[in-house]
């Protein structure tokens, strides 16, 4: 039988191997916003949620506004303006960013299956997809030079922070409100993030962070 | 309504933005006068919280919201005279940011629920990120980059944190609202495992906008990039509210019967955070990095003396309270020498004495009173948080502990000396304003005070605050 919660795991984690191996920036951004919607739909899709109320509907639906639409186009928008001459330039290659990606997954199945938590049915999985969520926007933001893959990978890591959130607690300790505030704080520092980004650019001609170098002791 | 104290900073900073930028000035100093006003009257409790869930008035947020309020006062009216001499783009937004920064920073002291705690934390990075890049330069610039990408991660990882501690609860099969007052009530049937978790994880994200080492690599650039205004807020007010947050996880913590844990990570990062700023403020040839540094140990030390806690506690408060006094009255000293000389290197700077000689007093008492020398306070907080590591046995601690307070001396009385004696050094550009001269005598004032005549309900407050940790005045 399929399960739509496992058909949206799989997806996340092949959203995260790509972003590790692809060398546009363009496809990057795109790939974030797919890994957003299926980070938001999750909770959706897992059992104990049981029936949604019509507050946690409205949440849902801002939250893949924000998640699916309004970050990946803020970053489309800076992506344009500060127009890349040369693309991501990795410290370390897309092939062995896409095996360390993959021995990712192995270690967080590793640790989930160690951790013996004792987790409601399925969730399990969705715990494997954040720990590795969360540590390749890790992997992102140290293997790549450019500003702008530094701020994907923050999002990636606050992807998989979320997920872990919706994994472990119950939901009836999260109220609708503060998962609120943490959706707006993210989207004003991404905005924020946006325009020191451009700034950099506009000031060093590149967005490259091996330039930001000279405060040091 | 207690939520209007930092409600009216936030709309007063949006209404800044649309003000000119004259009339915006004296916003800022009517709004601080408000708003210590209103920190007067949560204290006295005429101000209930409307969302007991979310917001109430805790003894250490309140008094944590005093020393913001009242080291404000003192630099919206330093802050009216100095954006006035120097060359800012955008000096409205100056405003607006100083004011919303005040206006998160209370919000995070009266904080209940601990992720309205985190979403206030991780907001007073974002308002205050557009104050270190007052001066467009390309060192404010990277000091900008590195603060929000570093402290925005490291807060991600205390957003864990929370979520390992609510993991905690929800394995207990505990039904209660998640708040730290209800948190604190169930404690000892929470997981010990995940708190334990949790609180590493608190540790390690609070601690990194509270600038414990090693995390602490975004604050010397932060601190000597922005302008002294916003420096002097950053180190006396926000290092603090962040510190409150592993202050509140590590209470619960202590109720839960893991206090030996806790205090052990507090101690650690303590210890390592007061040597790298000792070690880093040795030779250090920018003087607003070398107060930064000394932020760091300051912040070793308040961890350190909570960690050990019993009558080391008491004096981790009161090392707070007059180090948020004593550090913000530095950088607005430094501030003035900024002005005067235009150079932050120590070496073009000499003879502050006869070129300021009333900065050079306040510069000068700055420096006795952050050596931990009378009159001034940390001399007092310092002697009781080590009396209090002699009472718990751990003396490699306090031989460690005065080790770093000797480097810091030896370190920090070198810069100076070398430029209040030095050789006198061309003319200076900017004089000496009354306004810029006041506010840290009067903080310096404030800390002497506060060491000869501690008001009782400050007293009371720290009391309250410590005691549920098993701190108190007779050890």
């Amino acid at each position: 039988m399929i399960n739509i919660t496992e058909i949206i795991l799989v997806i996340t984690l092949l959203s995260v191997l790509l972003s590790l191996g692809s060398t546009r920036l363009m496809m990057l951004v795109k790939v974030m916003a797919l890994q957003g919607i299926m980070v938001s739909l999750t909770p959706l899709f897992l059992k104990s949620h049981g029936s949604l109320s019509s507050g946690a509907i409205i949440f849902f639906q801002v939250m893949i506004l924000i998640k699916g639409l309004l970050i990946p186009g803020l970053l489309y928008l800076a992506v344009k303006r500060v127009a890349i001459k040369r693309e991501i330039e990795p410290f370390i290659g897309y092939h062995a960013s896409i095996l360390a990606g993959l021995v990712i997954i192995l270690v967080s199945v590793f640790i989930t299956n160690n951790l013996r938590l004792s987790l409601p049915e399925g969730h399990g999985m969705v715990l494997i997809t954040a720990i590795t969520t969360m540590a390749s926007g890790f992997f992102l933001m140290m293997g790549r030079s450019k500003a702008i893959t530094q701020i994907i990978g923050y999002l990636m890591l606050e992807n998989g922070i979320y997920l872990i959130g919706t994994a472990l607690t119950n939901h009836r300790h999260t109220i609708y409100v503060v998962e609120f505030g943490v959706l707006l704080d993210l989207l004003v520092g991404v905005m924020i993030m946006g325009i020191i980004l451009h700034n950099i650019n506009s000031t060093f001609e590149d967005v490259d962070t091996t330039l930001l170098g000279r405060l040091k002791d | 309504m207690i939520e209007f104290v930092f409600i009216l900073p936030i709309v007063a900073g949006l209404t800044a933005l649309a003000l000119p930028v004259s009339m915006g000035r004296i916003l800022l100093m009517i709004t601080a006068l408000l708003h210590f006003q209103l920190t007067i009257m949560s204290w006295i409790g005429k101000l209930t919280p409307t969302f007991p869930n979310f917001f109430s008035a805790s003894p250490e947020g309140l008094l944590i919201l005093l020393v913001t309020s009242f080291i404000f006062i003192w630099i919206s009216i330093y802050s009216y005279s100095y954006m006035n001499e120097t060359e800012v783009e955008n000096k409205p937004v100056f405003n607006c940011c100083m004011l919303l920064f005040l206006g998160t920073m209370s919000m995070v002291t009266l904080a209940e629920h601990p992720i309205v705690l985190w979403i206030a934390v991780e907001a007073t990075t974002l308002v205050s990120a557009p104050l270190i890049f007052v001066h467009h330069s390309r060192d404010a610039l990277e000091a900008t980059w590195k603060y929000i990408l570093i402290c925005s991660v490291g807060i991600a990882l205390a957003l864990l944190g929370c979520f390992f501690i609510t993991l905690a609860m929800d394995l207990g099969n505990i039904d209660a609202p998640l708040s730290f007052n209800s948190l604190n009530e169930v404690a000892t049937k929470l997981d010990p495992v995940w708190l334990k978790v949790g609180f590493i994880f608190v540790v390690i994200g609070f601690g990194t906008k509270m600038g414990l080492a090693p995390m602490h690599t975004w604050l010397p650039d932060a601190h000597s990039q922005a302008p002294s205004p916003a420096s002097a807020m950053l180190s006396g007010a926000l290092l603090n509210c962040a510190f409150l947050g592993i202050f509140k996880v590590h209470v619960l913590m202590n109720v839960a019967g893991l206090g030996d844990f806790s205090s052990n990570v507090l101690i650690g990062f303590g210890l390592v955070s007061m040597l790298v700023g000792a070690v880093f403020i040795i030779g250090q040839p920018d003087y607003k990095r070398m107060l930064a540094y000394s932020s760091i140990k300051n912040m070793g030390v308040i961890a350190f003396g909570v960690g050990i806690g019993g009558f080391a506690m008491y004096g981790a408060f009161l090392h707070l309270i007059h180090h948020s006094l004593l550090k913000s009255s530095l950088f607005l000293s430094a501030g003035n020498i900024l002005l005067a000389f235009g150079t932050k290197r120590v070496q073009r700077i000499g003879g502050v004495i006869n070129h300021l000689p009333k900065t050079f007093v306040s510069f000068f008492a700055g420096f006795i009173g952050i050596s931990g020398l009378p009159p001034f306070g940390l001399f007092i907080s310092e002697i009781i948080i080590i009396t209090g590591a002699f009472q718990s046995g751990r003396y490699l601690s306090v031989a460690v502990f005065l080790f770093a307070l000797l480097l810091v001396f030896a370190g920090a009385g070198r810069v100076f000396m070398s430029m209040s004696f030095g050789k006198p050094s061309g003319k200076v550009e900017h004089g000496e304003l009354k306004l810029r001269l006041l506010p840290p005598y009067a903080l310096l004032v404030a800390s002497v005070v506060l060491c000869i005549w501690m008001p009782d309900v400050i007293y009371q407050a720290i009391i309250n605050t410590i005691e549920t940790v098993g701190g108190g005045i007779h050890g």
